[in-house]
């Protein structure tokens, strides 16, 4: 076996891949940026050299760097990850010349299906189902308007070196046509250093569906079943699960048997992943395109198969004849895997940056219910910089069966502590509970379809107000019965707690009053309310914000967040915001007035920390709502701020090239 | 004998009743509450016990002898608990003639001072007042300057607080002022010393009360005011809150709440608090958090002289005010503003017996003829003063830069500092490298590539914990993450500590 490889990566996936290294008793060198200089893998890894400048074009995708590393440090394997030089044919060839093995396939594989052109030709020699398209490279925006018609609305401009949603498009009518293609050069010459695009039928209502395979140099291939990837919002996955609630087992064996055909026409040795998209009404798959290296979800393929992808990668590289057969695969329980970003759900999903300040997930555990694995590559007090993926970690579960993947999601989300930047587990946790998630009947259009308007804390109803009006008492009767605890009391008329409260939940739309009766029991506090009892058991202390605790024996967790005198409790992507006093000050509070929010449609605030591209407008000028405003860049992301509603710009407060802070004045209107 | 008890049940009726039902109402109207529905708040259920109920007033000018006389005459005065403990109360009742002050009402007020005084116990006034009760001339400021020097006589001695919930003006402001805390509540409250009718007269200024003299206006712009609150109802509650950082007199430590927040607590997290870049922000709040018992932090002046951290935290159960510089904001320097604002508050702690932490990070005083204009020099030397003053247990932890003469402001060694540390991050230096460099070879200031060698060897020299520690100037190097332990062992070992100034009138800081 190897005795030391390099992993040509950065953030969870070199954390994960380090895992297995070590698990294997190989040593393990991390590159990284100056940016990266604490980050995880650095720590983690047996060595550590640095490439290059924050920027990845400077460091993680510069081959010489990478490649001079190997040797620096007698690495005799490279393991790329997934992005960055992953499916790189060059990278790959040049490896291979310098005498290091590429853990992952052969350069021609990737050659071959790296390019999207390229490997539907194949697909289809191999008899694998594809979807109507042109193929061939186009020479400009006219051109690529003309070829859509030809295939007919909608049709998906892609850049054919892309992967995951990076560098595509979805055109309706031709003005898209035309702006989408011109975006989507830029964006794939920028992110890929390749700007060839092609188009293709958009194909309506489809389920995102892809096959891992395994090939090993001795011509032995397997498929390690589906994983479906339909949720997903922009074309990024957000949630991936194995099995797929939608494919049954011939299906599966059919989609499979494509798939290692596939990956027989390019003599593929590693792991790899044939993707799909699959109509819901039809039950047609078509071949999408193949990824050539480790998925970001390959977890949830492992968990219900019990193999170590990395680990075979490793083998496979090394010249290891794969371990089993078609027939050892199996599919045990359910697996599920949540990508948690560091985004704002509640602010269009923009990217967030910052420190760090509490970063606890939810431990590693397995038990009799299942499994709760936590990939990431950060950690608590870690920084999430503006130059990478705005992915800082998976959340990934594993239960009997589809129900209790859920549930332990669920609780798990519930415990995943992120302080300091914003993150998508509200979102996560809303989507976990939809009534169509839990259907199993969706397609990728689930997202825009049922959050057309984007994210707010409404659309995540808490079926159990109780609860949260108990926890509520109960962590308000905590601080109080601490603040009595004081010293210096008058002897013998010393505080006395009482027991009646009147918790008040605040709501946008008027509080709500609710009678509650709390005193300490044991370990925790008893709480009556609405004729129900609730005994609440926990070893919560103040100033925590987790909240594990037992509700009349049903375990439970929440986030507590106490500021002056409100208790926001997060439970279940849910936040409910309460008050608790004595009956006769929520009688006084009713008095007091409502204090409307200041009015901010006047000004153009930043949503999020950022590099300011642009500024498209100018003091005197009056913009019609949709217009463009100002661009910023953040996470190698360029996000276009438009009016919302017709204006006439006052002020312009920032400039170009300006770095921007959350909610900063970019413009004020008049 | 009956009759007796009849009249005393009608008279306290009426006194309930303060100003009549409608201008309950009225009072209600604005968003507040009244003199007696603020007492029900502030203090434990049913401990209020009320004085001069009966106490009326005797003018007999302008038609105040037809007048209805109410009685207690506009304040309501007495003693309760808050957690237990003895406070003194007053609370303006605006119901009856505006909650002018009159000979009456400030005799009240000067009744609950006089006792707290006697029985060491703080004093907390609710001002709701239109000011004086014209009427009565020069009676009514008689009135106020007896509180007046009751609030410098009891200054040091009991903790004074007032809570501004209604109009507070002209001066009737100068009895807040001198008061140790000024709390304030948004959209209800004003102070000023002149109105926006005579400031339009004077300097033909349009302002609203608000923006003169709001809460929002005293706790960002004057620094008049420690804290804003949202409504009457917060306002209250957080003053309970706050009192159970305060002892009730200057011959008593501050009260204990105990905790189960282990004082050994070690947070990983603050390992990484400070950037590699020594020109990088970061949140020095986030420190203070983590080191406090429960993340229990409350914040003074918060939007005020943001460049310094002000406000009270518990170690171990036991009150210490904190200083800190805060790099967001101006880079962490000291200006004007900021030294007045941390001044005031260790001259508080140590009135109190309250220890003071500092948390270090400071480039130096600010520059420009503005700060010097404005005489950054004196108020640059009070806060000098208070720590080289201040007696009670001192620790502080330098995270990143302390350079200059505000090195030795910052509760340094050489102040008394009882204990001092640093973090690895330390840098101990008359100034930054770059400066220091440009001045110490001027003869190479063309020659770049000479003056960078000497910048890093001025680096290697200077920027770090070390020059200081090898002079005793330092007690000891620590990781971050053990920070909340090693102040807490420091506090625990300096308990008892006992340090005198010599005998003097009192001293002459820099006013």
């Amino acid at each position: 076996m190897f005795k030391k490889i390099l992993i040509a990566n950065r953030g969870e996936i070199a954390c994960r891949v380090i895992k297995t290294a070590r698990k294997m008793g190989i040593k393990t060198v991390a590159v990284y940026s100056e940016a990266d200089k604490d980050a995880l893998h650095v720590d983690l890894a047996d060595e550590a050299v640095c490439i290059g400048p924050a920027a990845s074009k400077e460091s993680y995708l510069v081959m010489d760097k990478i490649i001079a590393a190997c040797k620096q440090t007698g690495a005799q394997a490279v393991h790329p990850g997934y992005g960055f030089l992953s499916e790189n044919a060059t990278f790959s060839r040049r490896l291979e010349e310098e005498g290091i093995k590429f853990i992952g396939p052969k350069h021609y594989s990737v050659a071959k299906m790296g390019d999207k052109i390229e490997s539907k030709k194949l697909a289809i020699e191999a008899k694998v189902n594809t979807i109507p398209g042109y193929n061939d490279a186009i020479a400009g925006p006219d051109e690529a308007v003309k070829i859509a018609q030809g295939i007919g609305y909608p049709v998906m401009i892609k850049a054919s070196a892309g992967g995951g949603g990076k560098g595509l498009r979805v055109a309706y009518n031709d003005a898209e046509a035309h702006e989408g293609f011109s975006s989507c050069v830029n964006e794939a010459r920028n992110s890929f250093g390749d700007d060839r695009v092609f188009i293709e039928k958009y194909v309506l209502e489809p389920r995102h569906i892809e096959i891992q395979v395994l090939g090993d140099s001795h011509g032995n291939y397997v498929y390690l079943n589906e994983r479906d990837c339909s949720i997903q919002r922009r074309h990024q996955k957000v949630i991936e699960e194995a099995p797929s609630p939608f494919v049954d087992p011939e299906m599966r064996k059919a989609m499979g048997e494509q798939a290692v055909a596939l990956a027989r026409a390019v003599n593929y040795e590693s792991a790899g992943t044939v993707e799909f998209v699959v109509s819901g009404a039809t039950k047609e798959f078509y071949f999408l395109e193949m990824n050539t290296r480790l998925q970001v979800e390959h977890p949830v393929t492992e968990l219900i198969t019990g193999l170590d992808l990395v680990e075979q990668m490793i083998r496979v590289a090394y010249g290891e004849k794969l371990p089993l057969s078609q027939a050892d695969v199996r599919i045990d329980g359910w697996a599920m895997e949540c990508r948690i970003n560091a985004e704002d759900p509640f602010r269009g999903f923009l990217p967030s940056t910052g420190r760090l300040v509490k970063f606890q997930p939810p431990a590693d555990a397995t038990d009799a219910s299942g499994t709760t694995r936590v990939d990431t590559g950060v950690y608590d007090g870690g920084e999430i910089s503006m130059f990478y993926d705005s992915m800082i970690a998976k959340l990934i579960v594993h239960g009997r069966d589809r129900a209790s993947a859920i549930a332990r999601m669920r609780d798990a989300l519930n415990a995943f502590v992120i302080r300091g930047i914003s993150s998508n587990i509200p979102f996560q946790a809303a989507l976990m509970q939809h009534p169509v998630f839990h259907s199993g009947i969706f397609d990728t259009g689930f997202i825009p379809k049922h959050y057309p308007t984007g994210f707010d804390a409404s659309m995540v109803p808490h079926d159990d107000p109780a609860l949260l009006v108990s926890v509520a008492a109960y962590v308000y009767r905590a601080y109080t019965d601490r603040g009595a605890s004081v010293s210096g009391q008058l002897p013998g008329h010393e505080r006395l707690v009482g027991d009646q409260w009147c918790v008040v939940r605040l709501n946008p739309a008027g509080n709500e009053q609710h009678r509650v009766v709390a005193r300490p029991i044991a370990g925790g506090y008893h709480v009556e309310y609405n004729g129900q009892s609730f005994e609440i058991l926990s070893d919560w202390s103040l100033g925590q914000s987790l909240f594990n605790g037992t509700c009349n024996g049903e375990p439970f967790t929440m986030q507590v967040e106490r500021h002056r005198t409100k208790y926001s409790l997060f439970h279940w992507g849910n936040r409910a915001d309460f008050m608790v006093m004595s009956a006769r000050a929520a009688e006084l509070l009713a008095l007091m007035p409502d204090k409307p929010a200041p009015d901010l449609s006047k000004f153009l605030l930043s949503p999020m920390p950022g590099l300011l591209r642009e500024v498209a407008v100018q003091v005197g000028q009056e913009v019609k709502a949709g217009e463009k405003l100002a661009v910023i860049e953040a996470m190698k992301m360029e996000n276009i701020l438009k009016a919302d509603q017709d204006c006439k710009v006052k002020k312009i407060s920032a400039a170009a090239g300006e770095s921007l802070t959350v909610d900063q004045i970019i413009i004020e209107f008049e | 004998m009956h009759d007796i008890i009849r009249q005393l049940e009608v008279k306290r009726e009426a006194a309930r009743l303060g100003g009549g039902q409608k201008r309950i109402d009225s009072q209600h109207a604005k968003g507040k509450l009244t003199a007696r529905e603020r007492i029900e708040l502030l203090l434990d259920p049913e401990t209020f016990e009320e004085w001069d109920l009966f106490k009326e007033h005797r003018c007999v000018d302008f038609g105040m002898d037809k007048a209805e006389k109410t009685p207690g005459d506009g304040v309501v005065v007495g003693y309760g608990t808050i957690n237990g403990r003895l406070v003194f109360v007053f609370s303006q009742d605006f119901t009856v003639f505006g909650g002018s002050l009159s000979e009456t009402h400030a005799e009240k007020i000067c009744k609950v001072m006089d006792h707290a005084m006697k029985v060491g116990a703080p004093v907390i006034g609710l001002n709701d007042s239109g000011g004086a009760r014209i009427q009565e001339g020069v009676a009514s400021l008689g009135g106020y300057a007896d509180v007046f020097q009751r609030n410098v006589m009891a200054s040091g001695v009991v903790p004074q607080i007032s809570m501004i919930m209604g109009p507070c003006a002209g001066g009737a402001v100068y009895s807040p002022s001198m008061t140790d805390f000024i709390f304030m509540v948004k959209d209800s409250s004003y102070m000023f010393v002149t109105g926006p009718e005579v400031v339009k007269t004077v300097t033909h200024e349009d302002v609203t009360a608000e923006e003169l003299g709001g809460a929002v206006t005293h706790t960002s712009k004057s620094g008049v005011a420690d804290l804003a609150f949202e409504n009457d109802v917060e306002a209250l509650s957080m003053l309970r809150r706050f009192m159970n950082f305060l002892p009730a007199n200057n011959r008593e430590k501050p009260p204990v709440t105990p905790t189960n927040d282990p004082a050994d607590r070690m947070d990983y997290s603050l390992d990484t608090l400070v950037p590699d870049n020594a020109n990088k922000p970061y949140d020095m709040k986030e420190l203070i958090v983590k080191i406090a018992d429960d993340s229990d932090f409350f914040e003074l002046q918060p939007d005020y002289a943001k460049n310094i951290i002000i406000g009270f935290a518990r170690v171990d159960g036991h009150p210490v005010g904190i200083v800190a510089n805060q790099p967001l904001v101006l880079a962490g320097c000291l200006d004007i503003k900021s030294s007045i604002k941390a001044a005031r508050f260790v001259r508080f702690c140590d009135a109190f017996n309250i220890p003071v932490v500092t948390f270090v990070d400071v480039p130096g005083f600010m520059p420009g003829t503005s700060q010097e204009y404005g005489g950054i020099i004196k108020h640059g030397a009070k806060l000098l003063y208070a720590y080289a003053e201040c007696t009670v247990p001192k620790v502080t932890v330098i995270t990143r830069k302390a350079y200059g003469g505000a090195y030795d402001v910052m509760s340094s060694k050489h102040l008394r500092g009882d204990v001092n540390l640093a973090w690895p991050s330390a840098e101990i230096a008359v100034m930054g490298p770059k400066g220091a460099v440009e001045i110490i070879f001027r003869e190479e200031k063309n020659n770049p590539e000479k003056l960078a060698e000497r910048e890093a060897e001025y680096k290697a020299k200077f920027a770090n914990p070390f020059v200081a520690g090898a002079r005793g100037f330092i007690d000891d190097v620590i990781m971050p993450h053990a920070t909340r332990k090693r102040i807490a062992r420091s506090l625990a070992m300096l308990r008892d500590k006992k340090l005198d100034n010599p005998w003097r009138k009192h001293g002459n800081i820099p006013l």
